[in-house]
């Protein structure tokens, strides 16, 4: 297995310096002409770097042979080679130090990782010399929907909470719905909670709890499991109740019946006033409120009117 | 049909004083009603996940409510002519706090679609009407003035709705925001206490004392004949002999089909044509902000001696204004040409609403305006409930909204045109009509001749004059009457 899998790489390097393709930014997963024992994908990611410092983001879903190559345009003195080795979040990996010579005024380190599980994943980076660092960060795909709003629901209702995955991207294996105990973060399990009930089509999934109280308020995570590991997406719950909203509400109720009662008082003050003075200068300043259910003040002007 | 001179008499319009406060309620009151379906459709979202309803599902509960606001119009003429504008006020605004109220505990979507839509919709249907017959009864000269500032609620109350409702919903959830939604609502109550009735009881002069419950829209359970009658008494169908009623009615119509189409698409508009979802929702608080402004201010200009009297030529104008801009939005494909957009079509919109009731009244007269007004909403639902998803179907089709914009644009401006032409020719037969008539102080089928001469305005203006002198004639039979008490 091992042997075969040296050859492969060997041919893939081969491959990709005769291709030279240097410069691009954008990754063209490499052709291979090589027998397909392997069940791996093959893809590719490059990058050039003008500065001391580059990053870039590759989002995986399945196992992939990732290769990565840096290129760097070199300091002001370009020595005829330098030494360049490949870092893992930060620990150098072993093995990996390489002599790398000037070609066509760049330096060049290419180096394939084989990306399988989620351990592999995380913050792959070429250095040159010292300083001289790209930085590439392998990590699960990214659900595009960010909520940053809680949902709010009430005591002894129930509540829906959905996670989706965008239509351009793959499909995850299997959902997962998790809520945070202390820092973990603990699996729901549908059977042991009836509370808890989960619906998962391809592309969403839906978390439902019935008869809510005030401790499952927090935080929610669903999980898109992939091949290659979970993306996690965060939904925040707020359990109110109903007295919350009731305050406002009749703070409000309030304040509307103070000033109908305001307005219909100043009303019948003004029609004693006129009929005090007893004329009727202005045939439209007397009020007759035919209608008003409210007063009895209509018979001042009626019988003036009369 | 024609007020006895002793109605005239109690009913000379006071252009000012309280008539202001009256102002006032009305604009809240219209405000709520116009801008509650939109405003409602933040709390889509977190309805549609908790009650597991797909988005038309739910898009058609503010077009329920529209619909019911509409089509409510003549039952809602009907109790304003016998009861006063206030009452309805306060009855509509309890109706829409009881819908908002119910509908916070709803579990389903039929329910939301009773509570919200259909009882949500009648109080806001009271609403709109009394508030719009209590103006024409206030305000005569300042008139077009009262019906913009009343008009501008519209806007004003989208623009403070929008993000309060954006706040109560993360605060409270879908459920606690529509219970504190209620209880606003219950401010209509405090705009109907504003509006203090002015005549005496009126002897409904279309007769229509019994509303057993036959819905204008004619369902015969009983004699064909029966039925009919109490349904004229309803939708009184005389005024389909109007000249200038017919013209205004088509008008619009097609208005109202291609008006709100662009409104519901310029977001999805906008962002195909590449600008982000945030700058997009910006393009329709442009268009709100602007249309506040432009109401009041084109009641103003219609307030002027020489637009006045030809307030229905700069109504049409208005129209094709619109239209035009309809037509042209294709060609803004750039973020700060939508935004000139979204400018130019606030104003257009604002002008054409501030006049559409203005124009009905100017045809119509004080007296026959509120069952006008019942019969045209009542109409106007048709084009309002088929225009948006008429022109979905063509983005559909052509899967390119150019077509949607040339529609509307074309139906508006034609429809304009259609108003301008024909007004010419209205006001053309009616001056012909005029000068073969008598002048009479209670004109029964007075309209809008042409020139500043004989315009409806300037008669009733006159008729209060010489009402003066009748009020000075009848005085005296008053105080003896007051003697007798």
């Amino acid at each position: 297995m091992t042997s075969s899998w040296k050859q492969q790489l060997v041919q893939v390097l081969l491959v990709l310096v005769s291709c030279g393709h240097g410069d691009t930014k954008t990754a063209a997963p490499t052709p291979t002409p090589l027998p397909p024992v392997t069940p791996l994908k093959q893809d590719a990611k490059s990058a050039v770097l003008t500065g001391k410092n580059f990053t870039e983001r590759v989002e995986l879903s399945s196992p992939v042979n990732m290769t990565l190559s840096c290129t760097w345009k070199g300091d002001q003195d370009k020595p005829p080679n330098i030494t360049g080795h490949w870092r893992k979040d930060g620990q150098e990996i072993q093995d990996s130090r390489v002599t790398v010579m000037l070609e066509d005024e760049n330096y060049k380190l290419i180096q394939v990782f084989s990306v399988v599980s989620e351990k592999d994943l995380g913050n792959y980076s070429c250095v040159f010399g010292n300083e001289a660092r790209i930085d590439f960060i392998l990590e699960v795909l990214q659900m595009g929907e960010k909520r940053d709003k809680p949902v709010v629901s009430y005591i002894r209702d129930f509540v829906v909470m959905t996670c989706k995955v965008e239509e351009n991207k793959p499909i995850p294996t299997t959902w997962n719905w998790y809520t945070s105990n202390g820092t973990d973060k603990e699996q729901i399990n549908t059977t042991a909670s009836k509370r808890f009930k989960i619906v998962s089509e391809e592309r969403e999934t839906k978390l439902k709890v019935k008869d809510l109280t005030l401790d499952d308020a927090g935080q929610y995570y669903c999980g898109a499991v992939y091949p290659i590991g979970t993306s996690v997406g965060q939904v925040e719950l707020k359990v109110i109740t109903f007295m919350e909203p009731l305050k406002p509400f009749i703070t409000i109720l309030i304040e509307v019946v103070v000033l109908v009662a305001a307005i219909l008082l100043y009303e019948r003050s003004r029609a004693k006033k006129d009929s005090a003075e007893g004329t009727q200068t202005n045939a439209e300043q007397n009020t007759e409120p035919q209608g008003d259910d409210k007063g009895a003040e209509g018979n001042d002007s009626v019988r003036q009117r009369k | 049909m024609g007020p006895a001179p002793a109605e005239v008499v109690g009913h000379k319009p006071l252009d000012g004083g309280w008539g202001w406060m009256v102002v006032l309620g009305a604009h809240i009151s219209i405000g709520f009603a116009y801008s509650t379906p939109k405003a409602l459709s933040i709390f889509f979202k977190a309805i549609q996940e908790d009650l597991d309803a797909s988005y038309s599902e739910i898009a058609w509960i503010s077009s329920i409510m529209l619909a019911v606001m509409y089509a409510g119009g003549p039952v809602s003429s009907v109790l304003v002519s016998h009861f006063g504008s206030r009452p309805i006020v306060m009855v509509g605004g309890l109706m829409c706090a009881v819908s908002m109220v119910t509908a916070s505990f709803g579990s389903s979507i039929v329910y939301l679609y009773l509570s919200i839509g259909i009882i949500g919709g009648c109080g806001l249907c009271f609403n709109l009407n009394a508030s719009l017959t209590i103006i024409s009864k206030y305000f005569l000269t300042k008139r077009p003035l009262a019906n913009g500032l009343a008009m501008a609620g519209s806007p004003v109350f989208l623009c403070v709705l929008a993000p309060v409702n954006q706040f109560l919903l993360g605060q409270f959830g879908w459920r606690g925001s529509l219970l504190i939604l209620g209880g606003v609502m219950l401010n209509s109550c405090v705009a109907g206490a504003l509006m203090r009735p002015i005549t005496p009881p009126p002897v409904p002069s279309s007769g229509a004392p019994t509303k057993n419950g036959d819905q204008p829209d004619k369902r015969n359970t009983k004699m064909k004949q029966r039925c009919m009658k109490k349904a004229t008494k309803f939708v009184d169908l005389t005024f389909f002999n109007d000249r200038g009623f017919v013209i205004y009615l088509i008008g619009n119509v097609m208005y109202i089909f291609g008006a709100y189409a662009p409104i519901v698409f310029l977001s999805a508009y906008a962002i195909s044509q590449g600008v982000e979802e945030y700058s997009a929702a910006y393009l329709l608080s442009i268009m709100g902000f602007v249309d506040m402004f432009v109401r009041p201010g084109t009641g103003l200009l219609a307030n002027s001696k020489w637009i006045r009297a030809r307030v229905q030529y700069l109504f049409s104008f208005a129209m094709i204004f619109n239209g035009t801009c309809h037509l042209l939005c294709p060609l803004m494909k750039s973020y700060p040409l939508l935004v000139a957009y979204a400018v130019f079509f606030g104003m257009g919109f604002g002008m054409v609403f501030a006049l559409i009731f203005e124009c009905l009244m100017d045809l119509m007269g004080n007296q026959r305006f509120p069952s006008a007004v019942g019969l045209v909403t009542i109409i106007e639902c048709f084009p309002m409930l088929l225009g948006p998803p008429a022109a979905g179907f063509l983005v559909d089709i052509f899967g390119d909204y150019k077509y949607l914009f040339f529609m509307c644009g074309g139906v508006i401006v034609t429809g304009g045109l259609f108003l301008f032409i024909m007004n010419m020719y209205n006001y053309h037969m009616l001056e012909k009509e005029n000068l073969g008539k008598t002048r009479k102080p209670n004109p029964t089928s007075l309209e809008n001749p042409d020139g500043a001469n004989n315009s409806e305005e300037q008669m009733e203006l006159n008729e209060t004059k010489g009402t003066e002198t009748n009020t000075a004639r009848e005085d005296p039979g008053l105080e003896r009457d007051k003697e007798t008490i």
